[in-house]
């Protein structure tokens, strides 16, 4: 693919789109105007931005200039029938252009599986608009009240002579007209939708098979440079000397790069600059600064309190408090108490990070796949003190990224690589410094207390969880206006020591409060560590978003107490949780997911078998009234001699609301699931007291085909009259407490660390023995 | 030294000009030869995204030396498997499954599936599962990665 550098003026290159552009006309009362903000949503677009959205062309096609970004989910071809759908336009003839800061509008972030639940709003109102405004033009060309008109592949037709017609192309003509969203157009009811609901192929899945796909890894530039970076070799270390001549004889070196601890090397190719990378002599400080793993959770447990970092709304972390904890618990007949842990994870992208910049005196221009635009322009420009519409960010698509990788990281590298030679540089991370620098995520140690009735029944939950945030990228959220280049570890290394944005407790802490209705005496708290990075912070090693955030931690906690509450009481664990009332949408993919996978009622852990295999079945749950609502039933085989544990069938009853595309869902519910598998059964960033020392997959095994479910069982409960809620992370966030629960179920014994490693569970075993 | 050399990609004689005969042949695929179906994934031969056939064999181009590969060596990417208007058995199984979520994986899954089917035209799941077991994928797709191959192997 060929780059121009190209930066034609926003309002410019709209006009040079031709025919009909829908824009939005939010300008400077967005998110001051109640009802336009209202109209837009949380993602529409900010309001001192009129930004075209939908663009019509003469030759009959219709492109969406989309903010958000496509992370190889298939978010992207479900906003596009959501934009045919509403254009009455075949699908074979809508486009996408994927963001890119001169082109397309803000929408902040494309993450938290929110593309097509809080994304596809404003793109819904946009096209409604843009056929309101077509039926207007054939009115005109007709000679007939609108009211007689009607839309239908891509045409305008009389609805009582259906000869008489006219497409958009030709309502466009060769004239170019912009359109405003108004509000007046109505954006179609669901029993009308044709494209919407329907399992459409993904456009870029092709393009994927055939290698014509461009991912951020293969994007070329004109006169573009290769270099790769050296990093420190513990996580606090910098630079005592670097002895360049360690690299004199590599051909094609075109120079050696310092700024403060950001080391790196730019060359002609690509392999010269792995070899320089490998040969450079660079002298460190020495440093240990972590704590032994061994003891990595009581030191989590004992880190102070970051209390600044609490909102309004829960001080001290505490996010509900109902009734009265203690007097429940002493009045309790039984009482019950557990400690659970969770370890760091890597993203595990099979493409590490890549960017390309090109820092010139009269503007930068930055190719990568972040998933934030708007906010790491902001971060890139602060960092070379330039103002914001100098900086240019082109968004590709890059290996897979699951939350917050190296993708913005890379950026720092490249333009401080960029700034130093003069030339467009292409940074490709390696293994090594992808494992070794991302934000993963983060460790976790929880600790609860409940109690139960005479009757068996929860008469208090007491449940503390102490975390770090969930967020370090240079997010940009209105009105703070993040893009802070100190949410980069690249920055922090390049000497940048503003600190981010912090603001990771509110994104850390969800869905700690379990789902039931019926606990009289509840007390949820979070107790919020801060933000930590491998240069700064209480615990060195640095953390961000991984697909739920914290939530996957948290539904591990409040699920396996459940169950283990309910074997507590000696009760079926689906009975348990129905007796104390989940919520009308909880309870239907409860009993939707236990219909299914005909599950078995009794007491968890009561009927082990003797032979080497135990099989067990396990449930969790998890959702609210305005969001997604996923119950799942996971069915382990543990192997008694060797300790390993197989997950063999799974089943999935999800709630989302309105599906755009069901085949599109069931494979990111299939895809989440498989991958938290492999985070519950396997997966442990590994480190010595200087780094993180998994940097490859023979440290860092995922999941094989030998060993994934035999099937995943996949039930969705079409709902559209709900709008569309997130798809990509609930379902993979029941599946930690659901095989753990199973593997309780199996063997009879609890174990509360994550994974679930052959170790770990031959030591449960021989200790109940 | 910088040395020239000529290799066969895709049916098509490549020259190359190199400094290092020990550098992957990666790196001449994706730089000199353009090509996009291999990709950089790991760079140790762990994960299988680079994967190229070498007459006829899967192998890891990220730690296959150019200097390895003689004149008369076939090497076939994603691209010289099939394309759009001749598309391999298993691009069009793909497809149909939509087997890919970002498809990073994917280019060292079809590769890799096709010199199993060309060396057993009807594998079984495991026989599947043991042909792909060094090929990783990080979004879960293995399911349909297996059904593809199923469908493209006339099961």
């Amino acid at each position: 693919m060929e780059m121009t550098r190209s930066a034609p003026d926003r309002r410019e290159f709209i006009r040079q789109l031709g025919g009909l552009v829908v824009g939005f006309t939010l300008a400077n009362a967005a998110r001051h105007s109640p009802a336009a903000a209202a109209e837009a949503g949380d993602y529409g677009p900010p309001t001192d931005q009129v930004d075209s959205w939908i663009a019509i062309s003469e030759d009959g096609h219709a492109t969406l200039y989309s903010g958000c970004c496509e992370l190889g989910t298939g978010s992207s071809t479900g906003l596009l029938q959501v934009m045919a759908e509403e254009l009455d336009m075949p699908f074979a003839r809508v486009r996408l252009v994927l963001p890119d800061t001169d082109h397309t509008p803000d929408q902040f972030v494309s993450s938290g599986s929110r593309t097509i639940s809080a994304h596809s709003r404003p793109i819904r109102i946009a096209a409604a608009e843009a056929r309101a405004v077509l039926i207007d033009l054939a009115a005109q060309k007709l000679g007939v009240p609108a009211e007689r008109l009607m839309t239908g592949d891509g045409a305008v037709t009389l609805r009582d002579s259906k000869q008489r017609s006219v497409t958009y192309a030709e309502l466009v003509g060769g004239r170019h007209f912009e359109a405003k969203i108004t509000g007046r157009a109505k954006p179609k009811r669901p029993d009308e939708y044709k494209i919407v609901g329907q399992s459409l192929p993904r456009w870029d899945v092709p393009e994927k098979v055939f290698a014509s796909f461009t991912y951020m890894q293969d994007i070329k530039v004109d006169g573009m440079l290769h270099a790769r970076v050296i990093r420190p070799p513990a996580h606090g270390a910098s630079v005592v000397a670097i002895d360049e001549s360690s690299v004199a004889h590599v051909p094609g070196l075109v120079k050696v790069v310092r700024v403060q601890d950001l080391v790196g090397v730019v060359c002609r190719r690509e392999e010269q600059a792995i070899a320089a990378a490998q040969a450079l002599r660079v002298q460190w400080t020495s440093w240990a600064g972590l704590p032994d793993q061994k003891n990595l959770h009581a030191t989590i447990r004992n880190l102070p309190e970051f209390r600044q970092g609490y909102p309004k709304d829960a001080p001290g972390g505490l996010l509900v408090h109902r009734g009265d904890v203690e007097s429940g618990l002493s009045e309790s007949a039984k009482t019950i108490s557990a400690t659970y842990m969770t370890p760091y994870h890597h993203h595990g992208s099979i493409g590490p990070s890549c960017a390309i910049a090109d820092v010139r005196d009269d503007g930068v221009t930055v190719w990568c796949g972040t998933q934030t635009p708007y906010g790491t322009r902001e971060a890139v420009a602060k960092f070379l003190g330039l103002a914001n519409q100098k900086v240019r960010l082109i968004y590709a698509e890059a290996s897979g990224c699951y939350g917050q990788n190296g993708a913005d990281d890379v950026i720092v590298d490249a333009v401080v690589l960029s700034r130093a030679v003069g030339r467009p540089v292409r940074v490709q991370w390696s293994r090594a410094d992808e494992n070794g620098w991302e934000a993963y995520k983060a460790a976790r140690i929880s600790e609860c207390r409940g109690g139960l009735d005479s009757n068996g029944k929860i008469a208090a939950w007491d449940a503390r969880t102490f975390g770090f945030s969930g967020y370090s990228r240079p997010e940009y959220h209105e009105p703070k206006h993040g893009g802070e280049p100190g949410s980069l570890v690249t920055a922090q290394l390049a000497g940048w020591t503003k600190p981010g944005l912090e603001e990771g407790f509110s994104g850390a802490a969800g869905n700690f409060d379990p789902v039931y209705q019926d606990l009289p005496n509840k007390r949820v708290v979070f107790t919020y560590l801060g933000p930590a990075s491998h240069r700064q912070g209480p615990l060195r090693i640095r953390v961000g978003s991984m697909r739920g955030v914290g939530s996957p931690d948290n539904i591990f906690v409040a699920e396996c107490f459940m169950d283990e509450l309910a074997a507590a009481a000696g009760e079926d664990p689906i009975a348990f949780r129905l007796e104390h009332s989940p919520r009308p949408r909880g309870l239907a993919v409860l009993k939707a997911a236990a219909e299914t996978a005909k599950w078995q009622s009794r007491a968890s852990g009561t009927a082990p078998g003797s032979g080497d295999i135990a099989y067990g079945r396990g449930v969790a749950m998890l959702g609210s009234d305005t969001d997604t609502n996923v119950a799942g039933i996971y069915e382990v085989a543990v192997n008694r001699r060797s300790g390993v544990v197989r997950v063999q069938r799974v089943t999935i009853a999800q709630d989302c609301g309105l599906v755009v595309n069901p085949g599109a869902v069931r494979n990111q519910i299939e895809g989440g699931v498989i991958q938290s598998i492999s985070r519950a059964l396997k997966e442990e960033v590994k480190f010595d007291r200087s780094r993180v020392t998994s940097l490859d997959w023979s440290s860092y095994p995922i999941i094989t085909f030998s060993e994934i479910p035999d099937e995943i069982d996949i039930v969705l409960l079409d709902r559209p009259d709900l709008p569309p809620m997130r798809v990509g992370e609930p379902a993979s966030e029941s599946v930690w407490p659901g095989v753990a629960n199973a593997v309780f179920d199996a063997i009879g014994v609890r174990i509360r660390q994550l994974p679930l490693t052959p170790e770990r569970v031959l030591a449960a075993l021989s200790g109940k023995a | 030294m910088a040395t020239t050399k000529t290799i066969r990609v895709n049916g098509k004689a490549l020259g190359v000009t190199v400094d290092d005969a020990a550098m992957p042949l990666l790196y001449v695929l994706r730089n000199d030869a353009g090509l996009h179906g291999p990709r950089f994934g790991c760079g140790l031969g762990q994960c299988g995204a680079c994967t190229v056939h070498v007459n006829g064999q899967p192998v890891r181009s990220c730690t296959r030396p150019l200097s390895a590969i003689g004149p008369d060596d076939e090497i076939v990417t994603l691209e010289g498997l099939g394309t759009r208007d001749h598309p391999h058995a298993l691009q069009t199984a793909f497809i149909a499954e939509q087997a890919v979520q970002c498809g990073y994986c994917i280019n060292g899954m079809i590769m890799q599936a096709a010199a199993l089917l060309k060396k057993n035209p009807r594998p079984s799941v495991p026989e599947i599962k043991a042909a792909l077991e060094n090929n990783l994928c990080r979004c879960g797709t293995h399911l349909r990665i297996i059904r593809a191959i199923r469908r493209a192997s006339g099961v």
